[in-house]
């Protein structure tokens, strides 16, 4: 009980307090006696960090169109900073021993004023090239995260980072690279620092160095599909060699062979997404477009054959490969004059090779064609 | 709520993520990636025929128009078609240099045909071999004909048939001939007269002249001789004709007795004609070498229109024993028949395929005639043609076309011979001097 008379006086007094300070703060509002007090504690590095690192975010947002920002968030800074400074500095009292230059300047434009804080010793930059060459660089660099770290721990640690940067993207790093030289660098060029963040995106769109660290945790998703591929190697292999030595008897063979149903290919089991019904159709109408069966007896007319081919990723045919696995529906002279005709129509459209998503060439390197005249009979 | 809402919903995504896993992996593909392709085109292949060489200067005018004959043969069918000597990048210099592939795939030619003549005084020797453009290979071993002068022709036919079988897989047809009933002269005075010609009606010759009626000739399965019925003696008699000595005698010479619709069995030495006695017509066959006679059938109705089946096992024929015309199949040797036709209209002069899978006939229905094809049970009935007046079909010897008398309407109208292919297509007239009806295709020479 007493305990809750104490909260309840404790709740009462910080309610109190609270009321005054938010009816100190919102009655009178030109003083602001609380934001002062705050901006009196920080200083004006802790600032440029916790400034820096706001930027951050918005500097992985830049990287596509750098010159926007760039010049929208130069201006605002400028002239934004003179209208706030007259408003603030004056009417607090506590505040007015710390600091009357900084405070002003920092506490509106919080994520801006780090701009200023590396500025204001060069103040000069940004008073006559506010806009182009000051800002813009070192607003975009801070972008690929690392300036952030340049920025703060100016000696040891950007340096390194800015080694690194350098290589990726530009030869005028290749300065500081070569030093391996943390050392020199820091100190001697931290203007220099700049000028590498600045040349590295101009470069950017020039040669996309910078891209490839963005884009590799995306493509490390796909190489896992990749690596199995001895199965079907092999097999092409085996069979292409005695197509080339004498067709006729290759066919023969092959016939032989699709008789005694040792046909069958062994599976190498592709991984990954598998082509599309749409990309299927795509297939079949190419090849269709060259199957003409106008030539063909009646009986070959009514002969099945399924003709097994491997691509070269740029989708045209091996021809060596070209075999006949089956046949139904025929004797061997109409499979034989059928698989020819398969045969000239896998060639011809396939002379420039089949239009197929070259990222899925493991589920097409090996096909198997049905062709099954049954509905040209009729026609 | 919201936490029950929450819970039913990541339930059910446990529920159905097994499903979702199961149909992922119906759709994995295991092996090579498998297409079946049933829809393609029907187009002529396209070939050159460079004009053969002539090796020596007698044969240079025989060496262009053997090759013009062997394009006419190949483009004749409507399954190829010729890429002419204008388009040609390449030319062929030397019959045994190396073929360029790659400037006749430029032109698209899937076919190549390269040859070589020469003529030492009546000696003609005709060397052909044929290309498979995109195989980059031979079609098949070269060959060589010889033979006289006067057969350039038949030459030219057999280097055709040669092509023909090596690109098709069947026999070719141009090395054969036709017998036909030459007709002239207006409908009601129309004379006709037995003629016998190239396939493509090159070398008419008249077998007979034009003092009788003559009608229905039919090669023997040798294509030596003709059977064909004659009006020489008023009624119809059946006679048999050798074509190489042009003589001909009467098979069936009974008086009052009307014998027609001859046709020989395929052992070349039985004939089955339709003999009309006591108001009825029946089946017969008879030894020509004897003139034993035996009666297939005793039905009151109409036996006409007989053919054998290759193989000499099987008769088919048209009887209006139903009431109609319409085909029938029985034994050789007689017996039941049974019906094959079942189409609304009326069937006549049925032809058995030198394959033997499919009957040619004609058919009436609905004020028009059709050729048509069936199978022997008489399912997947096929009309190849519609006219005011289309019958007497008759296979070619690799039974990939029918060719057929199409006459014409009205006072003034004639009767020609056309051809189909098997499958309807490439139907066009063959060229004869005259109206002409009632073809007869022989078997191919030898």
């Amino acid at each position: 009980m007493g305990l809750q008379t104490g909260t309840k006086f404790s709740l009462a007094g910080h309610g109190l307090l609270v009321g005054w300070v938010a009816f100190g703060a919102w009655l009178p509002s030109e003083p602001l006696p609380l934001p002062v007090q705050e901006v009196a504690v920080i200083s004006a590095e802790e600032f440029a960090r916790l400034s820096q690192q706001i930027q951050a975010p918005e500097i992985t947002e830049t990287p596509s169109s750098l010159t926007p920002p760039e010049t929208s968030l130069a201006p605002p800074d400028l002239p934004l900073r003179p209208e706030t400074r007259p408003d603030t500095s004056i009417p607090d009292a506590t505040a007015e021993p710390v600091v009357d230059a900084p405070v002003p300047v920092l506490p509106e434009p919080e994520p801006e004023p780090e701009v200023a804080d590396t500025l204001p010793e060069p103040v000069t930059p940004p008073e006559t090239l506010p806009e182009s060459p000051a800002i813009v660089p070192s607003q975009p660099v801070p972008e690929l995260v690392r300036p952030a770290e340049r920025v703060a721990p100016v000696p040891v640690e950007a340096p390194e980072e800015e080694v690194a940067i350098g290589d990726l993207v530009q030869p005028e790093v290749n300065p500081d690279e070569g030093a391996l030289s943390e050392q020199e660098v820091q100190e001697a060029t931290a203007p220099e620092a700049a000028s590498d963040r600045i040349v590295t995106e101009a470069n950017e769109s020039d040669e996309a160095e910078p891209a490839p660290p963005v884009t590799a945790p995306l493509t490390s998703v796909r190489p896992k599909t990749r690596p199995r591929r001895p199965a079907p190697a092999e097999v092409a292999e085996t069979t292409p060699a005695a197509p080339q030595e004498d067709q006729s008897s290759a066919i023969e063979d092959a016939l032989a062979a699709a008789i005694a149903g040792g046909g069958e290919v062994a599976a190498p089991e592709p991984s990954g997404p598998p082509l599309t019904v749409g990309e299927k159709d795509a297939l079949r109408v190419s090849v269709s477009k060259c199957w003409n069966v106008g030539s063909l007896s009646t009986e070959a007319l009514k002969t099945t054959v399924e003709v097994a081919v491997s691509l070269d990723p740029d989708g045209r045919p091996k021809t060596s490969t070209i075999r006949m696995m089956s046949s139904t529906g025929g004797s061997t002279n109409a499979a034989k004059q059928a698989y020819e005709a398969a045969r000239r129509a896998i060639i011809r459209c396939g002379a420039k090779g089949f239009s197929l998503p070259s990222e899925k060439y493991d589920h097409w390197r090996d096909i198997v064609m049905t062709f099954n005249p049954e509905k040209m009979r009729i026609k | 709520m919201r936490r029950n809402l929450t819970a039913l919903f990541a339930s059910l995504l446990l529920a159905t993520a097994p499903l979702l896993t199961i149909g992922s992996a119906a759709e994995a593909q295991n092996g090579p990636l498998r297409i079946e392709i049933t829809d393609g085109v029907i187009e002529p292949l396209p070939y050159a025929v460079p004009s053969f060489l002539p090796e020596t200067p007698a044969a240079a005018e025989l060496a262009n128009q053997i090759t013009r004959v062997i394009a006419e043969d190949l483009s004749g069918t409507g399954l190829f078609r010729e890429i002419p000597a204008t388009a040609h990048i390449s030319t062929v210099s030397d019959f045994n240099a190396p073929v360029r592939f790659a400037d006749w795939k430029a032109v698209n030619a899937q076919a190549l045909i390269t040859g070589a003549v020469s003529v030492n005084g009546k000696q003609l020797t005709v060397r052909f071999r044929g290309y498979d453009i995109f195989a980059d290979n031979e079609l098949g071993a070269g060959l060589q004909f010889s033979g006289t002068t006067d057969g350039w022709r038949r030459m030219a036919h057999k280097v055709a048939d040669a092509i023909y079988s090596r690109i098709t897989g069947e026999s070719g047809y141009f090395d054969s001939r036709v017998v036909f009933v030459s007709e002239t002269g207006p409908k009601n005075d129309r004379r006709k007269r037995l003629a016998i010609m190239d396939y493509d009606g090159a070398g008419v010759q008249y077998l007979t002249n034009s003092a009788a009626l003559v009608l229905a000739p039919r090669f023997s399965p040798t294509g030596d001789r003709v059977l064909y019925t004659s009006y020489e003696s008023g009624f119809p008699q059946i006679h048999v004709l050798d074509v190489g000595k042009v003589q001909r005698r009467v098979l069936s010479a009974d008086k009052g007795i009307m014998s027609f619709a001859p046709r020989f069995a395929p052992d070349g030495n039985t004939v089955v004609y339709s003999q009309a006695e006591g108001g009825n017509t029946d089946l017969y066959t008879m030894d020509i070498a004897t003139g034993a006679r035996k009666r297939l059938t005793s039905a009151p109705s109409i036996e006409t229109a007989p053919s054998y089946s290759p193989d000499g096992s099987q008769i088919v024929f048209e009887s209006d024993r139903s009431g109609t015309p319409q085909l029938y199949v029985m034994a050789a040797s007689g017996g039941e028949a049974r019906r094959v036709s079942f189409g609304k209209g009326r069937y006549g002069t049925p032809v058995w395929s030198p394959r033997g899978d499919l009957i040619a006939f004609t058919k009436q229905s609905k004020g028009r005639f059709h050729i048509g094809v069936m199978r022997l049970d008489g399912s997947e009935e096929r009309l190849l043609t519609a006219s005011f007046l289309d019958e007497g079909p008759s296979w070619s010897p690799n039974g990939r076309v029918i060719m057929f008398t199409r006459e014409t309407q009205g006072a003034n109208g004639r009767a020609l011979l056309y051809s189909v292919d098997i499958l309807g297509r490439n139907l066009k007239p063959v060229r004869t001097p005259d109206g002409a009806s009632d073809p007869a295709w022989s078997p191919l020479q030898k």
